[in-house]
C-alpha cells in the first residue's frame, strides 16, 4: 500500500512539473499569438489601433507578473478553461478535447489492450513450441508485419475493405444519420466505423509484442527455475504459464506502459487518414492551423495521459512484482 | 516415504544401472562434442554416492541425464538409464512427468535461483501437491509445513518470495520441494556451491541427516573432492566424460587407483596439519618462527626486497565504513568497524571471513576505491582520503587489484596484448619496443608460454586458470609495490589452484610485492600469507601469524570456520 502511495506521490509531482513546464514553455518563446496574428495581418497594410486592440483582447495578452500569471494559469488548468479555439471559433478548447477524447481513447487504448495481450499470448506459445511452425509462424509474420508503415497498411485497408470491397465505412466515427445515444444499434454503428482504424494499429503493433514476449520468454525457459519446475514434474501447462510467462512479462510492461501513454497522441496518421475525429485529427487541425490554445491543450492532454499510464503499470508491476514492492 | 527398505539399509537390489552412457552436445555447424563417454555404473537402493570432477569433467551433464532434464544440445546417443529396470529413455512426455513423484528428482546447483522469483514458497509446494495429486487437498499446508521443517526452516518462510531468503535458506527450500515428491532417487547438482562457508557446512550436515534419516538413495555432485568424500561411502571420479575411477570412500581416500584421482587428492589438505604438501609448494607449513628465522637468513631476496621503497607500507588506522541503511528506518550497514594493520613491504597478510565480513570492504578501503568513515588508511606517507588526481595516480600504480572472477575481469573484445599494454602505457615510461617487450616478459612471469603466442589470444580462447594468470600480469604492468587479491583462486578448479597460488608466493619472494589475500579459503590463505587476520561482521576477531592462528584458533569464530573446512578423513569412520 506505501508502494502505491509513493507511486501516487511521484505522480501528482511530476504532473505538476509538466503542467508548470507547459506554462513556462511558450514564455520562453519570442512573441505571442497576438503578434504573429498582427504581423500576418500586417503583410496586407497597415494594422489599425482598433484592430490590434481587438486582436489582443481575443487572443489574451498576459497581464501582471510572472507568478500572478502563474497563479491565473493553474485555476484556468484545475477548471479546465483552455480558452477559445481559432479553428473551430467560438468553440471552447475544453469541449473539443472532451468531445474528442472518448473516441480516441475507446479506439485506440482498447486496440492497444488487445494486441498487447492477444501478442502476449502469441509470444508465450510461440516460445513454449519453440522450433515448431507455431513458432516460425507467428515470429514471420510478427516481423513481416511490423515491417510496413502503418499509414500504407491503412491505405491498403481502406482501399479494399472500403473503396472496393464495401465492407467497412470509409470515415467518421459514426453514421450520418445515428442517433447517439445508449443503444446496441448505436454501439454498433460505433464499432462498424472503428472497425478499420483498429484493424490497422492491431496488425501493426501486434507483431512488436510477439517478438518481445517471445523472446523474453525463451530468456525465462533456460532459467533454473523453470528446470526445477519441469524436474518437480509440475504439468507443462503450469510451467509455461506460471513460471516462464509471468516472469518474462515484466520487461514487456514497461514498454506497455509507453504503449498506452502514446495512446492520446499517437494516432494522428491514422486518425488523419480514416477522418477519426479523434484526438489526433484534432491535434492534425491545431497545429496546420496554428490554433495556439487548443494545441497547448492537447500537448498538457499527451503529457498527462502519458503520466497516467506510466503510473498505472508500475502499480501493476507492484502487484505482478513483489521485487518492487520493497 | 514409499519406499519399504529401513533408512539407512542399503539393498542388494539395482535402484539404477546406466549401461555405455554416452551424451553429446550437438549443435547445428559444430562436430558434436561428447560431455560423458560410455560411462556405466550401477546404484543399489539406499546408497549414498558422490559424483566428482572438474569443470567440464561431464559430470553435471550426467546429472541432467540421468533425471532425463537434458536438454538440446545435450543428447543422450547411446547407453541406456535403467530405472528400476525400465530404461527411462523410452518414457513419454507424461510417463517421464508422473514418475518424477516417488521417482527421481533433482536439486540445482544455484539453489537461489531455482524458486520463481513471483511466487510464495507456500505456493512452490501447492504446484506440485496439485500436479501430482499425492497430497490431499485439505493437507496441503500441513505438508507443507511439515516438510520445512524438515530442512530445519520456520513456517513463515512459506509465505515469503524467494528474494526475501537468504541463498542458504533458498537451498534449503528446494531440497524440502524436492523431498515432497518423496522420490527413491535424489540427484545434488553442486548444491552447496554457490553457498557461504559457514551456511554451506550446515546445508551439507541437513542433507547428510535426511539422507539417513528418509532412507532415499542420493547422489551428490560435487567439484570438491572433499565435501563429497566426507558425504558419501562410494565415489565416481570423473575426468573428460569417463569414470576414471569407482570404489568406497575409504580407498579413494587411502588407496587412489587412477592418477587423476591421485592429482585431485594431492590438493586437498587440512590447514591446521603441521605441515602441508600440496604440488608446486615447499612445504610452507612448520611453526612460523621457524619460517620466519629462516627467512630472515636467506639473503637472494632481501636484495629484491630492498630494492623496493621503504615507505610503500599500507597502514590503517581505527578504520571503519558505515553504509546508508539500505531502506529508510533501518539501520546503517556497518561493514568495517574499528579495523587496524599495517601492511610492510614483502609481506602477505591473508583476510579471512565469510562473506559480509567486510573482507571486501577492506580491499575498496585500501585501493582508494572508497574512502573510511572514519578513520586512517596511508599508502606510505599519504592519506588515501586526501589525495588529489596525481596522487591518485600513483597509488594506483603502485597498488593493484587481483579479481575473483577471471571470466568478468577482461574485456572480452581485447587481446591479452592491449590489456597488457594499457597499463604499461598508463603508467610507465616504456614506450614501443620496450613496452611490448615488458608485455611480453609479464606473460613470461605469469607462466603463459610462448608469450608471443598468448598475447595475440582473445579471453574466450584462453582457460579460467589462463585467464587469472592474465589479470595478475595485469595487475603486475603497473610495477606495483603492493598487490590485493580478492579470492584470486575461488573460481578456478583445484587443479589450476596450485598453479595461480604459487605464481603469486613466487611474485611475493621474487620482487617483494606485498600482498593482501583475501579468501575465505583456509588452505589456500595458509600457503601464502605469514598473518592472517580472521573478520567478523566487520570486526577482527583473530590475528597472527597464519601458522598459529590456524593451529591454535582462540576465537569461537575461527573455529567455526575451521570446522567448516571439509574434511575428507571422515571417509575413513565409515558411517
Amino acid at each position: 500500500m506505501t508502494y502505491a502511495l509513493r507511486k501516487l506521490g511521484m505522480l501528482l509531482l511530476t504532473l505538476w512539473a509538466a503542467v508548470t513546464l507547459n506554462f513556462f514553455l511558450p514564455r520562453l518563446m519570442p512573441g505571442s499569438p497576438a503578434d504573429a496574428a498582427i504581423a500576418k495581418l500586417s503583410q496586407n497594410g497597415p494594422v489599425s489601433a482598433a484592430t490590434r486592440a481587438a486582436i489582443e483582447a481575443q487572443l489574451g495578452v498576459p497581464g501582471g507578473n510572472l507568478l500572478e500569471q502563474y497563479v491565473h494559469y493553474l485555476q484556468q488548468v484545475v477548471t479546465l478553461d483552455f480558452g477559445v479555439s481559432f479553428t473551430f471559433y467560438p468553440e471552447k478548447v475544453s469541449d473539443l478535447v472532451l468531445t474528442a477524447l472518448p473516441y480516441t481513447v475507446v479506439l485506440v487504448g482498447i486496440v492497444t489492450v488487445l494486441a498487447f495481450v492477444i501478442g502476449t499470448l502469441i509470444g508465450v506459445l510461440a516460445a513454449w513450441k519453440r522450433g515448431t511452425w507455431m513458432d516460425t509462424l507467428p515470429t514471420l509474420g510478427g516481423s513481416f508485419l511490423s515491417a510496413f508503415p502503418y499509414f500504407w497498411i491503412a491505405l491498403l485497408l481502406l482501399f479494399f475493405a472500403g473503396y472496393v470491397g464495401h465492407l467497412f465505412p470509409t470515415s467518421g466515427a459514426s453514421s450520418p444519420t445515428a442517433v447517439p445515444e445508449f443503444s446496441l444499434s448505436f454501439i454498433g454503428d460505433l464499432i462498424y466505423h472503428a472497425a478499420l482504424p483498429a484493424l490497422t494499429i492491431l496488425i501493426t503493433s501486434l507483431g512488436g509484442w510477439i517478438l518481445g514476449m517471445r523472446n523474453a520468454m525463451i530468456n525465462t525457459l533456460g532459467d533454473d527455475y523453470v528446470t526445477f519446475a519441469e524436474a518437480n514434474g509440475l504439468r507443462g501447462r503450469t510451467v509455461a504459464l506460471k513460471y516462464a510467462a509471468r516472469n518474462a512479462i515484466l520487461p514487456n510492461l514497461t514498454g506497455f506502459g509507453l504503449a498506452l501513454g502514446g495512446v492520446v497522441g499517437g494516432s494522428i496518421l491514422v486518425e488523419q487518414v480514416y477522418g477519426y475525429p479523434g484526438i489526433g485529427y484534432l491535434l492534425y487541425n491545431a497545429v496546420v492551423n496554428q490554433d495556439y490554445p487548443l494545441m497547448q491543450a492537447l500537448f498538457l492532454m499527451i503529457t498527462v495521459s502519458v503520466l497516467i499510464a506510466n503510473f498505472l503499470v508500475d502499480i501493476l508491476y507492484g502487484v505482478l512484482d513483489p521485487r518492487t514492492r520493497r | 516415504m514409499t519406499t519399504n527398505t529401513t533408512p539407512g539399509q542399503v539393498d542388494e537390489q539395482p535402484i539404477l544401472r546406466v549401461e555405455n552412457l554416452t551424451v553429446e552436445y550437438r549443435s547445428e555447424g559444430f562436430e558434436p562434442v561428447a560431455a560423458v563417454k560410455n560411462v556405466s555404473f550401477t546404484l543399489r537402493r539406499g546408497e549414498f554416492i558422490g559424483l566428482v570432477g572438474e569443470s567440464g569433467s561431464g559430470k553435471s551433464t550426467l546429472g541432467f541425464a540421468l533425471t532425463r532434464l537434458a536438454k538440446p544440445p545435450a543428447t543422450i546417443v547411446d547407453g541406456k538409464i535403467l530405472f528400476h529396470g525400465s530404461d527411462i529413455r523410452t518414457l513419454d512426455a507424461e510417463e517421464l512427468r508422473k514418475q518424477r513423484r516417488g521417482g527421481f528428482a533433482m536439486v540445482l546447483q544455484s539453489g537461489m535461483n531455482a524458486l520463481n522469483p513471483v511466487r510464495t514458497i507456500r505456493k512452490h509446494f501447492h504446484d506440485i501437491f496439485r500436479a501430482h495429486g499425492h497430497v490431499e487437498p485439505g493437507s496441503f499446508n500441513a505438508r507443507a509445513s511439515e516438510l520445512v521443517r524438515k530442512v530445519e526452516l520456520p513456517e513463515t518462510v512459506l509465505d515469503r518470495f524467494p528474494g526475501e531468503l537468504s541463498g542458504g535458506m533458498r537451498q534449503r527450500v528446494s531440497i524440502a520441494l524436492a523431498l515432497s515428491l518423496e522420490p527413491e532417487l535424489l540427484v545434488f547438482d553442486e548444491p552447496t556451491t554457490a553457498l557461504d562457508v559457514l551456511v554451506q557446512h550446515a546445508v551439507m550436515d541437513t542433507i547428510r541427516q535426511l539422507q539417513a534419516s528418509e532412507g532415499f538413495t542420493a547422489i551428490l555432485i560435487s567439484h570438491d573432492l572433499g565435501i563429497v568424500l566426507e558425504s558419501t561411502e562410494r565415489v565416481l571420479v570423473m575426468h573428460d566424460g569417463v569414470v576414471v575411477e569407482d570404489g568406497p570412500s575409504h580407498q579413494i581416500l587411502d588407496d587412489p587407483q587412477a592418477e587423476y584421482t591421485r592429482m585431485l587428492l594431492s590438493h586437498y589438505a587440512d590447514p591446521r596439519a603441521e605441515e602441508i604438501h600440496i604440488p608446486g609448494f615447499s612445504t610452507r607449513g612448520r611453526s612460523a618462527d621457524a619460517a620466519r628465522a629462516e627467512r630472515a637468513t636467506t639473503s637472494p631476496r632481501s636484495d629484491a626486497r630492498a630494492a623496493r621503497r621503504a615507505d610503500a607500507s599500507i597502514v590503517v588506522e581505527g578504520a571503519s565504513k558505515v553504509y546508508a541503511p539500505p531502506r529508510r528506518g533501518e539501520k546503517p550497514v556497518v561493514a568495517v568497524d574499528n579495523v587496524s594493520f599495517t601492511l610492510a613491504p614483502g609481506e602477505s597478510l591473508a583476510l579471512v571471513g565469510q562473506s559480509g565480513s567486510g573482507k571486501s570492504t577492506i580491499a575498496r578501503l585500501v585501493t582508494g576505491a572508497e574512502k573510511p568513515s572514519s578513520g586512517l588508511v596511508r599508502f606510505g606517507d599519504s592519506n588515501l582520503a586526501s589525495l588529489r588526481r596525481r596522487e591518485l595516480r600513483d597509488l594506483r600504480k603502485n597498488v593493484q587489484m587481483v579479481f575473483q572472477d577471471p571470466y568478468a575481469a577482461l574485456n572480452p573484445l581485447h587481446t591479452v596484448e592491449y590489456t597488457l599494454m594499457r597499463p604499461i602505457l598508463n603508467f610507465t615510461e616504456r614506450r614501443g619496443e620496450a613496452a611490448r617487450e615488458r608485455m611480453l616478459e609479464l606473460l613470461e612471469t605469469v607462466g603463459l608460454t610462448p608469450a608471443e603466442t598468448f598475447a595475440a589470444k582473445l579471453p574466450h580462447q584462453l582457460s579460467g586458470g589462463q585467464r587469472q594468470r592474465v589479470v595478475i600480469a595485469r595487475a603486475l604492468a603497473s610495477d606495483p609495490q603492493v598487490l590485493v587479491a580478492d579470492e584470486p583462486v575461488s573460481m578456478l578448479d583445484v587443479s589450476l589452484r596450485a598453479g595461480v597460488l604459487g605464481l603469486l608466493e613466487d611474485l611475493r619472494e621474487q620482487w617483494g610485492v606485498s600482498m593482501l589475500y583475501i579468501t575465505h579459503d583456509l588452505l589456500s590463505a595458509r600457503l601464502v600469507t605469514d598473518r592472517m587476520m580472521v573478520l567478523n561482521a566487520g570486526r577482527v576477531v583473530e590475528s597472527g601469524p597464519t601458522a598459529d592462528v590456524l593451529r591454535n584458533p582462540s576465537d569461537e569464530y575461527t573455529i567455526r570456520l575451521l570446522d567448516a573446512v571439509p574434511n575428507p578423513a571422515r571417509a575413513r569412520e565409515g558411517r
